[in-house]
């Protein structure tokens, strides 16, 4: 009798832990993606750090080549015409470097002062429709102004418990002409103790 | 224990130009406080604007930890029409920023098209 209540006494304690267990954890629920209550990780790149280098990188070109008159269009009274070309993601994690680089579309279409080709790309046309529409009504292509290239970099350093990643996001816009007439690099540096790290 | 704990504050000093030569055009503005914690101890000293030839609205807010020790907050820039209509980005987003203690530190930020004609920032203190 008395083994039978000392095993039932057990019994109830570990359904009753479980039950305060499950009840202690967060609740699933959406977050503000431009908020500052993000999950940050050291290891990888979080969303908010590809919208952070894409504002970065196009109030640089606003800054040093929109806002000053010096971005030139081929065609008079038209926006400047830009192509993307070759973003290498150069970092241990895998992602797609649309992440930034169609923010930065995004942006610069809203300046009213550059518009992007979506027919003429590196590899392929990204909207191959487009491409062959252009090509059956006889739409005579206009070439790029320029192009956008670029790198994402990761530098990583231990010292102890703690952890650090650094991305660094590197840009240049080209002319036709060969010349780089912009360039930029942001670094967004994370630091977290090893057992904060998001590998 | 009290040098150990005395030894981890720290502040910054500065020097600059007593006859700066640039002149900033300061505008005045418009402060809500919710949290005074915050404002107490990184406060905004002012903001000063320009616009550029092709009339891209820049803004410049000077901040200052008012304390001894490192402050880290966020900060986030909307920007508006002149109609008063909130300009809608993606990069839209909350920036980190550290200032160490008693550093006075420029926040600027460039319109994203010359449609923007006002702003409003938006400080909170870090949650990390």
């Amino acid at each position: 009798m008395k083994t039978n209540s000392t095993s039932t006494f057990f019994v109830i304690s570990a359904v009753a832990g479980s039950f305060l267990l499950s009840g202690c954890g967060t609740p699933a629920g959406y977050v503000d993606p431009n908020s500052s209550r993000l999950v940050t990780t050291v290891g990888q790149i979080n969303i908010q750090d590809f919208s952070s280098a894409a504002d970065a990188m196009v109030a640089s070109l606003i800054d040093n080549l929109i806002n000053p008159g010096q971005l030139k269009s081929g065609s008079p009274g038209e926006p400047a015409l830009m192509a993307i070309s070759r973003i290498t993601n150069d970092t241990g994690q895998q992602f797609d470097t649309d992440l930034l680089v169609k923010k930065i579309r995004v942006n610069l279409l809203r300046t009213g002062k550059v518009q992007i080709t979506t027919t003429v790309g590196l590899n392929a046309a990204e909207d191959p429709l487009a491409a062959k529409l252009q090509v059956e009504t006889g739409t005579k292509t206009r070439l790029p102004d320029y192009t956008l290239s670029g790198k994402i970099i990761q530098v990583r350093a231990n010292a102890g418990s703690l952890s650090q990643s650094s991305f660094v996001f590197q840009l240049s816009l080209t002319s036709h002409g060969g010349i780089a007439v912009w360039e930029e690099e942001k670094t967004i540096t994370k630091q977290g103790s090893k057992s904060s790290v998001g590998f | 224990m009290l040098l150990f704990t005395a030894g981890c504050a720290t502040s910054m000093n500065s020097v600059e130009n007593a006859q700066a030569t640039g002149h900033r055009k300061m505008v005045s503005d418009k402060r809500v406080i919710t949290d005074a914690g915050l404002y107490d101890r990184v406060s905004v000293v002012g903001i000063n604007t320009a616009t550029g030839p092709a009339g891209f609205l820049k803004i410049q807010v000077e901040v200052l930890n008012t304390t001894s020790s490192l402050r880290k907050f966020t900060y986030r820039v909307e920007w508006f029409d002149a109609d008063g209509m909130l300009i809608n980005l993606p990069t839209t987003t909350a920036t980190p920023r550290a200032l160490e203690g008693g550093e006075a530190g420029m926040i600027t930020a460039t319109a994203p098209t010359d449609k923007a004609k006002d702003f409003k920032i938006k400080f909170l203190e870090s949650l990390n």
